[in-house]
């Protein structure tokens, strides 16, 4: 492969992609501007493996996973965390250029944010991404069944948080 | 509200979020990734050529972008600091292609010391040894659990070994050992035959080698059992 096919490969690959990973890692870190840096840093990485990572079985995937692990080696080298005082602050944050932050729902995106860590990778994996439960549990490094108990367990936390709004909405 | 509702509005909630990063700001940030990898391959051969009596030799020059090349042969050394380095032994061979691959040949058992260093030299945590198991105190197989991520690292292409450092997950190292089936979950070929002795706790599956008793899994990269 050349390196304009390749380029031109790659730049196809990242503009069906980027989105949704982007959606995937905010909803596992809970902060935009690290999503966005971790998923950045992600497909440059991808970019350098191209020749390897375009033959990967599931490469939206691989560009998660190594964000996640770009995420984890970076809270490694800080040995702290950026504490995040509102669940929903991830909403507030000023919008990028040509993005709303009204287009992003802050009852869900709040309640999204309360899930413990895994749950929330889980959710992001499976929902967002869309991958299979084999494939996320690949991802993180856990059994499928593992996969399938998280994510049930965040389905029924969410219907929990969200349905009452959902019912006064309906009664209004 | 039913399951396909819930994941319907999951997904709806995060649908105006998009990614403004040009793809050639991605592009050129991966070009750095790439220039990075090379820098300490590099250096530390040079460092190891003035310890032992290897072979250095260069291959493709530094500024190359192009596919990958697997096949491609020792060519005479030119500027040291611009190419990719490799090393050649009676033992062991290690060569760093163009794309960041390290192909690793071992035909003797012996020098662990020289290609681990010769290893680590190249970026590479790894942790070499011809006398027994992987497993210490300092040196503790990676909990991946499936198969595939030790694959997306390391794969067996005739007698070569080829590690993508690229693909190691954070806070991983590999490891080359021989000692396969030593009370280890052990990957023969295509077919893994998992689980783990009684007693002891369910571990990374491992990789024999084609020949030879040689096998090759993921540990925690540590200073004590990587580098």
């Amino acid at each position: 492969m050349g390196v304009g096919t390749q380029q031109s490969d790659f730049a196809e690959f990242y503009r069906s992609a980027a989105d949704e990973c982007l959606q995937a890692v905010l909803v596992s870190v809970r902060d935009r501007d690290t999503a966005r840096e971790l998923v950045d840093e992600a497909f440059a990485r991808a970019w350098a493996s191209w020749h390897s990572v375009r033959r990967h079985p599931a490469p939206k995937a691989w560009v998660v996973r190594t964000a996640l692990n770009a995420g984890i080696s970076r809270w490694r080298r800080r040995r702290r965390e950026v504490p995040v005082s509102d669940p929903a602050r991830v909403t507030d944050l000023p919008a990028a250029s040509g993005e709303s932050a009204s287009l992003v729902d802050p009852r869900i995106m709040a309640a999204l944010m309360r899930l413990p860590a895994r749950q929330r990778q889980v959710v992001a994996l499976r929902l967002i991404l869309d991958l299979d439960t084999a494939e996320t549990a690949e991802v993180l490094g856990i059994a499928p069944g593992t996969v399938m108990a998280h994510l049930g367990r965040a389905m029924a936390a969410l219907r929990h948080d969200l349905q009452p709004e959902l019912q006064q909405e309906n009664r209004s | 509200m039913n399951d396909t509702e819930l994941r319907t509005a999951v997904r709806e909630s995060v649908a105006g979020i998009h990614s403004a990063t040009p793809v050639a700001q991605i592009i050129s940030r991966g070009r750095a990734v790439r220039a990075r990898r090379r820098i300490p391959a590099v250096a530390g051969a040079l460092g190891a050529a003035a310890g032992t009596a290897l072979v250095l030799t260069a291959l493709l020059p530094a500024g190359h972008a192009g596919p990958p090349s697997g096949d491609q042969e020792l060519l005479p050394s030119g500027h040291p600091a611009s190419r990719p380095v490799s090393v050649r032994l009676a033992a062991w061979t290690v060569a760093r292609q163009a794309n960041g691959d390290i192909d690793v040949t071992i035909n003797q058992l012996e020098d662990p010391a020289g290609l681990q260093a010769t290893l680590r030299a190249d970026g590479l945590p790894v942790n070499v040894t011809f006398s027994g198991s992987m497993l210490s105190a300092s040196c503790l197989p990676y909990q991946t659990g499936p198969v595939n991520t030790l694959r997306s690292v390391t794969q067996i292409r005739g007698e070569v070994l080829v590690i993508d450092p690229s693909a190691l997950p954070s806070g991983a190292g590999v490891a080359i050992f021989d000692e396969p089936g030593g009370g280890l979950p052990v990957l023969s070929g295509n077919t893994p035959t998992l689980g783990a002795p009684q007693g002891r706790p369910s571990l990374p599956p491992l990789l024999t080698a084609l020949k030879g008793p040689l096998a090759v899994g993921l540990v925690y990269a540590s200073p004590q059992c990587t580098g």
